[in-house]
């Protein structure tokens, strides 16, 4: 076990590299490069400030400074925010994401592991469809159109929340419902499946014979199992839960990492690119680890190999 | 009745190279039935009504303005009611479904045709190239699919505009963009199958018998995995659909004048949800139809899932 | 049972905790919270370019003139006294001895001095004004270049602390408003040198933008800047040692950051923002159809109009139609204004027909423009060689994706197909894009706007000189360039106006531009608030800022 985290972990720096020279190459090809003489919204200090600290008046040495400046934490300045370094930047807003997708995290798990079970128990039934339904919400309307939806019916209508307020406990649940909802469709759509397959395995019936409630069948003896693939996918659902989502930030006006994501790409914010997606891959690292850590918990007989995926 | 005939219907192996007992299995399944008429039923009446919609003029015409007729609501004068320029939303919707279930099959196409080689050749060759294969495959996953997509158009857009014209260089892009980021499912579970099918008894049985590789190919392995991979090609297509509709929102979408039910929603979402005075229609026709399409293409692909072999599958999303 | 509940308390608990630690502080009550148009995007004046920076600009620095907080015109500020020469070249300054910087220190020339200095080391986008300072031109080019440059040369200097020294390079009648503009505050050298960076390669010099956070930034206005928590809240309290301290109304302004406008107007809605300075389109519209007494809708400073390419080439090598003058004047002709006022502005903006908005400057008389005339557009296309829009060729309309761009394109691109016969094609962009193809002349039409900077007609013919870097059409007119060289040293404020209205009346006939309608602005505030002028300019004093809550 020890063998293996060691083995995993000395594989993060070098996955990590391999993004980084990806992405890189990936932003600076596009056009509108920071060194690109047409574009007059870069002003000349930034440009200038850009050159003193990461020596590059050329993609090429940035390429190679800009890792031993990472490490120790400065991601060099933002190119639309002119008067913010990134790692001020990433700092604000990487802690609002994350409380925002924990609690969203939380939810789509129990809710999602809740209607999946349901669906799987009464199948075939108006519950399996009804339950589906209602956690397939998720991928199958916008999630602008939610999100608005949540907002004007319940911050506007109803009056129950506040508007774009950070304060207490309250003002996540509007924001975090309507983030929870697409893993909440997948997390759904996985324990039904594997629910099923459990349910008509050899030792519910023999459980079943023996005469176990249905409710101990399926809560404590099924449900584990069931898990399994849930947890396989709350990986990278957690690593995009937690960095936040564009739509529900935007919508709701919440402070977080998600806008960042994408309008950073939109306004070819390269320094800004380069740390979202890197605080993206190892928080997805993380929770990969986490989870491969988690199946052993949850299974005893898995044994963690390499090539068990 | 016995009772031993209550037999949950657990799926037995599908008999090798027989497809159609495959289909009429998956006929069988009421959600995959009913799934399937509704969806022909709007696509259908999308492609049908192509002639009409696709007009510059006339009362379905996609573009056709009329600016005394702005913001009408649904009524006698216009069916789903009008938006700001004075266009039908009813003849924009048709118009806009084709569009986006074009958008939603051009990459599910892309990301079969992708994800299925690549995971044959893993599955297949196995050793340095299957690990080589899938630790791309877990970088891929690892950088956020939509700075993936926006990236790829902003790159790609321009020169391809330069080449065929801007209007048509946006549908081309977005159907590789949304293509080449949604394959990477379907890649694993198509080397999960062809790696538990290498090890089945039968292969060994045919490759002792003396066929060769190409003959093992085409007639026991590719057969075998069709059922995984209409399974999970059918669920590409909403969620490619889905993708279109954020672009769209982000305003990299489909470009204007053409309609896609995302982008009649995006559009529709500030005069809709709007406190004072809503037009509710413009954002209530388009929402209603991708929810019961994508719900409904959602419901028939995991009814096939369902059909085809849940055991094997379960592990995957 | 009581084991089932340690888990969800834990997680409240934990949730709690995160939120407090992401940042959930509450603060004081401030006396006047307003919505900013967007985010903030520097707070440097040097680089400011945006209006709502520019509007921040003026809460947190004072120039050697100020703006009246109701007509917005120039009154004095820093400087207490000024002389001028008789031929209006060559002012001086008389710096109050009570203007002080927020750390108590006194405003002196040289701050002034070094300030106009950096403008033209470290050029923004509006250097450019400060090249009528005499030998300022000459400077930055020979600076730039990296040749051995004399400051000396430059027309401004500090004659003892109290006093500056301004020659100009010939009269100019709006210096006054020039100097109220951001571009013309003093800087305070002492507290921007920690952040002093040299190019190690070139020896350059720039500053650690980090000089504009609070605690270091330090300015001469009514208010210092307490806090900035990036694209959420930026905190002003009203400083100490300014000399004019008790006009200031408000002791603490919030200022909020807004991503979504629909999200500002609700939040203004729930009745805890006092002025919500920039309205969406679709709100203001339904808010004046209702006739919501705090809407307050008055007209802008500026132009929303089309931009078209006049190179003889078009950027991908075919030639370009629109090189003719008689097809751009078609194409104007062809365009019906009124469907895009009434069903996209929908805010009664005024159909343009001009580029300067009438009735903003005194004294001016608007040029003559083209009315929408079809059967006459139709003949020029014929005239130019291509009647009912054939062989015309393919071309594409540029504007960028956010907002209602799309659909003035749209309205746009259906007219010239129904009149004309040409069908073109919609390129729509996200902004940065868009912006480096505007300015790059990588176009054919395009979508673009003009908000007027300073009190002057120049504001917007200087746009259109050949030689200028806002001139994103390409158009080169040696007569229009020689009316505005004229009308620069031109004394006599009538005659110039006259000359400049000669000029604006080629840009008219000429149509580098087509003008489709002024911009209106449009508030949001309640009766309990004062201080908020509605003025073109759309830019407001803070020291004036004041919104009486119950007691």
């Amino acid at each position: 076990m020890m063998r293996y985290l060691a083995f995993r972990l000395v594989q993060f720096p070098l996955i990590l590299a391999i993004i980084y020279l990806g992405t890189f190459f990936l932003t600076w090809v596009i056009p509108g490069s920071p060194f690109d003489k047409d574009d007059r919204s870069k002003s000349v200090a930034a440009l200038q400030a850009m050159e003193q600290r990461f020596h590059a008046d050329d993609w090429r040495k940035f390429l190679a400074w800009y890792p031993s400046r990472a490490v120790r934490g400065d991601f060099g300045q933002s190119m639309q925010y002119q008067d913010w370094s990134v790692s001020e930047i990433v700092a604000d807003a990487l802690p609002v994401s994350l409380t925002l997708g924990l609690f969203a995290l939380v939810v789509a798990v129990l809710a999602g592991v809740g209607l999946g079970v349901m669906a799987a128990v009464r199948r075939g039934g108006a519950m399996d469809f009804l339950s589906l339904s209602v956690a397939l919400v998720g991928i199958s309307v916008p999630s602008f159109v939610v999100a608005s939806g949540l907002l004007l019916v319940f911050c506007v209508h109803l009056k129950w929340f506040a508007i774009s307020q950070w304060h207490n406990l309250g003002d996540l649940v509007l924001p975090g419902l309507a983030l929870s909802l697409l893993p909440m469709a997948y997390v759904a759509r996985l324990t039904r499946v594997a629910m099923l397959d459990v349910l008509s395995s050899d030792f519910v019936r023999t459980a079943r014979a023996k005469g176990l409630s249905r409710v101990q069948v399926v809560w404590k003896h099924c449900l584990k199992h069931a898990l399994l693939p849930v947890l396989s996918y709350l990986g990278p659902a957690a690593a995009a839960t937690l960095t936040g989502s564009f739509v529900v930030e935007k919508v709701f006006n919440i402070a977080g990492l998600g806008r960042h994501f994408v309008n950073s790409v939109l306004n070819k914010d390269q320094t800004l690119i380069l740390a979202v997606v890197m605080i993206y891959s190892a928080v997805l690292l993380m929770m990969n680890l986490l989870v491969d850590i988690g199946y052993v918990f949850l299974d005893p007989r898995i044994q963690v190999r390499e090539e068990w995926r | 009745m016995s009772t031993a005939a209550k037999l949950t219907p657990t799926q037995a192996q599908p008999a090798p190279g027989r497809p159609d007992t495959l289909l009429r299995r998956a006929l069988r399944s009421r959600r995959v039935m009913v799934g399937g008429l509704v969806l022909a039923a709007i696509l259908a009446a999308c492609v049908i009504t192509l002639p009409w919609t696709l007009r510059r003029v006339g009362a379905l015409g996609f573009d056709s303005q009329n600016a005394d007729r702005s913001y009408m609501a649904p009524g006698a004068g216009a069916p789903w009611g009008t938006d700001m320029l004075g266009r039908s939303i009813l003849g924009r919707c048709l118009l806009g479904g084709t569009i986006s279930l074009s958008i939603g099959i051009a990459a599910a196409l892309i990301s079969t045709l992708l994800g299925v080689s690549v995971g044959l050749v893993a599955g297949y060759r196995g050793g340095w190239v299957d690990a080589g294969l899938m630790r791309a495959v877990d970088v891929l996953y690892g950088l956020p699919y939509i700075l993936l997509i926006l990236l790829f158009k902003v790159a790609f857009e321009p020169p391809l505009a330069r080449l065929a014209g801007p209007q048509a260089a946006n549908l081309l892009v977005l159907f590789l963009a949304i293509g080449s980021v949604s394959w990477l499912t379907m890649a694993r579970v198509v080397r999960g199958q062809v790696l538990s099918l290498r090890a089945q008894p039968f292969i060994e049985a045919a490759r002792a018998a003396g066929l060769t590789e190409t003959r093992i190919f085409f007639r026991h392995l590719l057969p075998n995995l069709v059922g995984p991979i209409t399974v999970y090609s059918t669920l590409i297509v909403p969620q490619a659909v889905l993708q279109e509709s954020f672009l769209s929102f982000l305003g990299v979408g489909i470009q204007d004048p053409m309609p896609t039910w995302g982008a009649l929603a995006s559009d529709g979402l500030l005069p809709a949800l709007n406190p004072l005075r809503s037009r509710w229609w413009l954002l209530l026709f388009p929402s209603l139809l991708l929810a019961i399409t994508l719900l409904t293409l959602n419901f028939v692909g995991d009814g096939l899932r369902d059909v085809f072999d849940p055991r094997r599958d379960a592990a995957k999303v | 049972m009581l084991r089932l509940l340690v888990i969800p308390v834990a997680l409240a608990a934990l949730l709690v905790a995160a939120i407090t630690w992401s940042g959930a502080a509450r603060s004081s009550p401030a006396d006047f919270v307003f919505i900013n148009r967007g985010e903030i995007g520097t707070l440097d004046p040097n680089s400011m370019s945006w209006l709502q920076d520019i509007r921040m600009g003026y809460a947190l620095w004072e120039g050697l003139y100020s703006l009246d907080p109701r007509t917005l015109e120039p009154v004095l500020g820093c400087a207490q006294r000024v002389e001028v020469s008789t031929d209006k070249t060559a002012y001086t300054f008389h710096l109050r001895p009570e203007a002080r910087w927020v750390n108590g220190e006194a405003v002196t020339a040289d701050d002034f001095v070094f300030a106009w200095r950096r403008m033209l080391e470290e050029p923004g986008d509006y250097t450019y004004l400060l090249h009528y300072l005499k030998g300022a031109k000459t400077y930055q080019e020979q600076f730039a270049a990296g040749q051995s440059a004399d400051f000396g040369q430059v027309g401004v200097q500090a004659v003892g602390a109290g006093v500056l020294q301004v020659s100009l390079a010939h009269p100019v009648t709006f210096f006054a408003d020039l100097c109220a503009f951001p571009p013309f505050f003093p800087l305070h050298h002492k507290s921007m040198e920690p952040f002093r960076l040299v190019n190690r390669k070139t020896g350059r010099i720039t500053y650690d933008p980090r000089f504009t956070r609070p605690p270091h930034l330090v300015g001469n206005g009514p208010y210092r800047l307490e806090s900035w928590h990036f694209q959420q809240r930026l905190r002003l309290v009203a400083s100490e040692h300014y000399w004019d301290k008790s006009a200031v109304r408000s002791r603490v302004i919030d200022m909020l950051s807004f991503a979504d406008p629909r999200t500002a107007f609700l939040k203004y809605e729930t009745g805890k923002v006092d002025w919500l300075a920039e309205v969406g389109a679709d709100d203001a519209a339904d808010l004046l159809a209702r006739k919501r007494a705090d809407l307050r809708v008055f007209g802008g400073f500026g132009t929303y109009f089309y931009s078209l390419n006049c190179n003889p080439r078009l950027p991908d090598g075919r030639t370009n139609p629109l090189a003719d003058v008689r097809v751009r004047q078609a194409l104007a002709m062809a365009i019906d204004k009124k469907p895009i006022v009434d069903n996209v502005g929908r805010l009664n903006q005024p159909v343009a027909t001009t580029f300067v908005p009438p009735g903003v400057f005194a004294g001016y008389r608007a040029p003559r423009g083209l009315a929408f005339d079809p059967p006459r557009a139709r003949q020029l296309l014929a005239e130019a060689g291509y009647p009912g829009g054939r062989g015309f060729g393919q071309l594409s309309i540029l504007f960028n994706k956010e907002g209602d761009h799309r659909f003035v394109a749209q309205i746009i691109r259906k007219q010239w197909l129904d009149h004309l016969g040409i069908d073109l094609e919609l390129s729509g962009v996200e902004i940065k894009t868009f912006r480096v193809r505007l300015h790059g002349k990588d176009y054919a039409v395009a979508r673009a706007s003009w908000i007027g900077d300073y009190n002057d007609v120049s504001t917007f013919t200087d746009k259109y000189l050949s030689h200028s870097d806002n001139n994103d059409s390409a158009w080169k007119n040696p007569v229009y360039d020689q009316l505005c060289d004229q009308a620069a040293v031109e004394p006599d404020a009538q005659r110039r106006l006259e000359l400049l209205g000669q000029a604006e009346q080629l840009l008219c006939d000429q149509v580098p531009i087509i003008p489709l309608y002024h911009y209106v602005n449009a508030y949001l505030f309640r009766d309990n608030v004062r201080g908020v002028p509605l003025n073109p300019r759309n830019m407001v004093i803070f020291k004036a800022l004041e919104a009486r809550r119950q007691p």
